[in-house]
């Protein structure tokens, strides 16, 4: 489903690459974890799956296809393939519920009574029946993303990307958020979802890819968020940080 | 579906970004203005040329009482120099520059100047011997008055020689002056146009950065993107060209047509409906340049 060949990605001249001869297959309907200090790439790999930034190096495949070959006014459609969410959530504060997720549906021409069959179909999917009329600032933070969801996922795209999308909640609204992703994930859609948020990854058991300064470091499969072999004297609180400051002490133990 | 939708988002730009929008419609509206005045004032030269290039002619004025021109010494005109005057006109060393001629006495001169200046007070202070006769000359080519004039105002009886079309030609040339700076500053109003247009919607596309950037995520196409902001330009600059078009029309209608055709009864005025003529190309104009504006600022400050 999404195919990484030698995937090289570099922002500024002189820094080091985002993303440094990446090569990595998800298949379809797998649910991959992007695991990571903040810094080592995430992002930027799930960016270069939506076309939004191109590889200066090597080859990005999408369901069988080279994005590189995607000519800007077919990108589109490469995008209705695929669902985003994020952190932050980025609802349009003055719509409700119900036009947050139909506006995914309007503005790709979706007739007016498909929208509305559709909408409260997936608003039940995502456990926000009958929230339809409440505005974003009604919500909590976790009724929120499951909002963002819903209109990631509306248009039935075949993959799912999720950038951090518990980095803004608590431990038990995000248990919450990962039994909606995956259930969609069961429904047979791809989910790659990048996070630093160990617990959650311990608990789901899926697949785990590991980047560090843009290499890829780890693929494993129903993986923890560590490595089962332990790395000598690194703590929780220095997997956490960033990855500079995990060299510097790294360096320090030296 | 899809259209309504754009609309909508047309609607809400709109409300959203007012008083830009106000002052994108202002401006066009006196850049416009200014670009259908010059128009306007060209149609009316071309038209003062159609009617009185036909009409004007090269005058060959008699003595009379009050004349005190040189060749005017010996007092008015008497019936040999005219008879004189005429013999040249229809001698072949003259006759080959001109079509025909006629000779207007004073009390046909008296009759002209009382129809043209029928309503003004003035009629009644100048009298039939105040005005002098002459001679109208239809020239072939009327670049030729040259010759016309040097042979004629050293002759005796006659006063003066003078080229209607040379008078035209300075009215013209004054008419051709102001359209010129109203094209002039059409053109600084214009640029003021483009800027705010341009200005407004990049405020129009950070202020809905949101929308834009989910309707890309999901993948709607570049058309249904831009196209609200590129139709929120258009439709203020059009406004402004309605304006404009509105606003001359009742210049042309009022003023050219009400009080100027009353003082001015000899000058053909263009008429309001001729004036329709450049509302399509104002608006047009307005619509491009809104257009092309609106589609560059989005290219440089919308992603899509
Ligand atoms: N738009 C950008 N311009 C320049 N550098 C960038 C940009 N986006 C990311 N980077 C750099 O690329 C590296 C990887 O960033 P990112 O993919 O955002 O990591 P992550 O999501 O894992 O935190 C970082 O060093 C970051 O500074
Ligand atoms: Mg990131």
């Amino acid at each position: 489903m999404i195919r990484f060949e030698n995937v090289t990605k570099v922002y500024e001249q002189n820094a080091r690459p985002a993303l440094d001869s990446v090569s990595l297959e998800i298949n379809r309907g797998e649910f991959t974890f992007l695991v990571g200090a903040s810094g080592s790439g995430k992002s930027t790999f799930l960016r270069l799956i939506l076309k939004e930034d191109k590889a200066s190096s090597g080859s990005v495949y999408v369901a069988g296809q080279n994005v590189a070959n995607i000519s800007s006014w077919r990108v589109p459609k490469l995008r209705r393939g695929i669902g985003v969410v994020f952190q932050d959530f980025r609802l349009l504060p003055q719509k409700n519920v119900f036009a947050n997720v139909a506006f995914a549906m309007q503005v790709i021409g979706k007739s007016r009574s498909i929208i509305r069959e559709t909408v409260p179909e997936v608003l039940k999917t995502v456990g926000l029946e009958g929230k339809e009329r409440r505005m974003p600032h009604e919500l909590s933070g976790g009724e929120q993303q499951r909002v963002a969801i819903a209109r990631a996922v509306v248009n039935r795209p075949g993959i799912l990307l999720a950038d951090e999308p518990t980095g803004n909640l608590d431990p038990i609204t995000s248990m919450g958020i990962m039994g909606v992703l995956d259930k969609i994930n069961q429904n047979g859609t791809t989910v790659v979802m990048a996070t630093h948020d160990d617990d959650i990854v311990n608990e789901m058991r899926r697949r785990v890819v590991e980047l560090k300064n843009g290499k890829v470091i780890r693929d494993e499969a129903k993986a923890l968020y560590t490595s089962m072999i332990p790395v000598v004297g690194e703590s929780r609180r220095l997997r956490d940080a960033s990855g500079e400051e995990l060299n510097r002490a790294q360096g320090a133990q030296l | 579906m899809r259209l309504l939708f754009i609309l909508g988002e047309i609607g809400s730009g709109l409300r959203r970004n007012l008083s830009m929008v106000i002052s994108v419609v202002l401006v066009t509206f006196v850049s416009l203005t200014f670009v259908g005045a010059a128009g306007m004032l060209q149609m009316q030269i071309n038209q003062m040329k159609g009617y009185w290039y036909d009409k004007v002619q090269v005058a060959v004025f008699l003595c009379n009482d009050g004349s005190t021109a040189v060749g005017c010494a010996s007092g008015p005109a008497t019936k040999e120099q005219q008879a004189n005057l005429q013999a040249m006109l229809e001698s072949p060393a003259v006759k080959q520059y001109i079509n025909d001629f006629q000779f207007e006495s004073q009390a046909e001169a008296y009759t002209h100047f009382k129809e043209q200046f029928s309503n003004s007070p003035i009629v009644d202070s100048v009298s039939e011997d105040q005005l002098p006769a002459s001679f109208r000359i239809n020239m072939k080519n009327p670049e030729k008055y040259q010759i016309i004039s040097e042979t004629f105002s050293s002759q005796p009886g006659v006063e003066t020689v003078s080229d209607q079309r040379q008078v035209l030609e300075r009215i013209f040339s004054w008419m051709n002056g102001a359209s010129v700076a109203a094209m002039g500053v059409a053109v600084v109003m214009i640029f003021c146009a483009v800027l705010l247009i341009t200005t407004t919607i990049r405020l129009s596309a950070f202020s809905r950065r949101r929308e834009t950037g989910i309707m890309r995520l999901v993948g709607a196409s570049k058309t249904v993107i831009q196209l609200p902001f590129i139709l929120e330009g258009v439709i203020a600059a059009v406004v402004g060209a309605v304006l404009a078009s509105v606003t001359l029309w009742l210049m042309a209608h009022f003023w050219l047509n009400g009080d100027l055709s009353t003082q001015f009864l000899n000058t053909p005025f263009i008429s309001s409906t001729q004036v329709l003529v450049i509302a399509p190309v104002l608006i047009a104009l307005g619509a491009g340049l809104a257009g092309i504006s609106s589609l560059l600022t989005l290219r440089r400050y919308l992603k899509v």
